[in-house]
């Protein structure tokens, strides 16, 4: 199955499209999307320390709300990548 | 009383004239105003400008929260608060909030208009990418968003 990441703030520069599409497996959590998106960031960016550190320190949002590392992912749902804010 | 509203640069900027506006009535002896703005250095690094990114409806979302709590943490009840965030490239110099509030008395408005500010750093969803003089530009590092890991 298929899921829908929009891109904010730092992670904006994981493509210039601003949202990725990842093929995961059926019953992914948030954890499993997370490792995912570290596999891509491997490929596309030669594991990239900065970006890898981005995802590990980000949170995810579904809906506008945030959601656990084990929230499960239906088929095409769009979520939403939160990386560490600071605004002001 | 809220205003909460992320403003895209590219259609209006935030203005101070509206918060005024909003916050003004006999009802209050005290209101503040706070701005943040776009300042020329960061980190010895010469800044030319700001581009700011949000998750809208999740700072509207904060925004609204923090007005809440307002009222049950700090117990300030009769109160206006006017929350206006910039989002898009600002230049040096150009307003990217406005926090209006109006309470009471003094000693309400300055905890309030404190308490707004330090809680939307930690919770709102907003980034920041600098651009420098040299050409260069950068996300600025934040503050995670507190969730559930396991």
């Amino acid at each position: 199955m298929k899921v829908i990441i929009e891109l904010f703030g730092a992670s904006r520069d994981f493509s210039n499209q601003n949202l990725l599409k990842l093929d995961v497996a059926n019953d992914s959590t948030i954890k499993d999307v997370r490792n995912k998106i570290l596999d891509y960031l491997d490929i596309n960016f030669k594991g990239n320390e900065n970006f890898i550190k981005i995802v590990n320190s980000s949170a995810f949002c579904s809906n506008d709300n945030i959601i656990s590392d084990n929230y499960k992912i239906t088929n095409n749902e769009k979520i939403a990548i939160i990386p560490p804010i600071g605004g002001g | 009383m809220l205003h909460a509203k992320i403003v895209d640069i590219k259609e209006k900027k935030i203005s101070l004239l509206e918060a005024e506006k909003f916050v003004s009535s006999f009802d209050y002896g005290a209101s503040i105003y706070f701005t943040g703005t776009v300042r020329n250095q960061n980190n010895n690094k010469s800044v030319i400008g700001i581009t700011y990114d949000s998750h809208d409806a999740l700072v509207i979302k904060s925004f609204e929260e923090i007005y809440k709590e307002a009222e049950f943490k700090l117990k300030i009840q009769n109160k206006a608060i006017f929350i206006e965030h910039a989002k898009g490239y600002l230049n040096l110099g150009e307003i990217s909030i406005i926090i209006a509030v109006a309470c009471k008395h003094r000693d309400e408005a300055y905890v309030l208009s404190r308490y707004i500010i330090e809680e939307i750093k930690k919770r709102s969803p907003i980034w920041k990418k600098e651009h420098y003089l040299n050409n260069e530009s950068n996300w600025l590092k934040g503050n995670p968003i507190v969730h559930e890991k396991d």
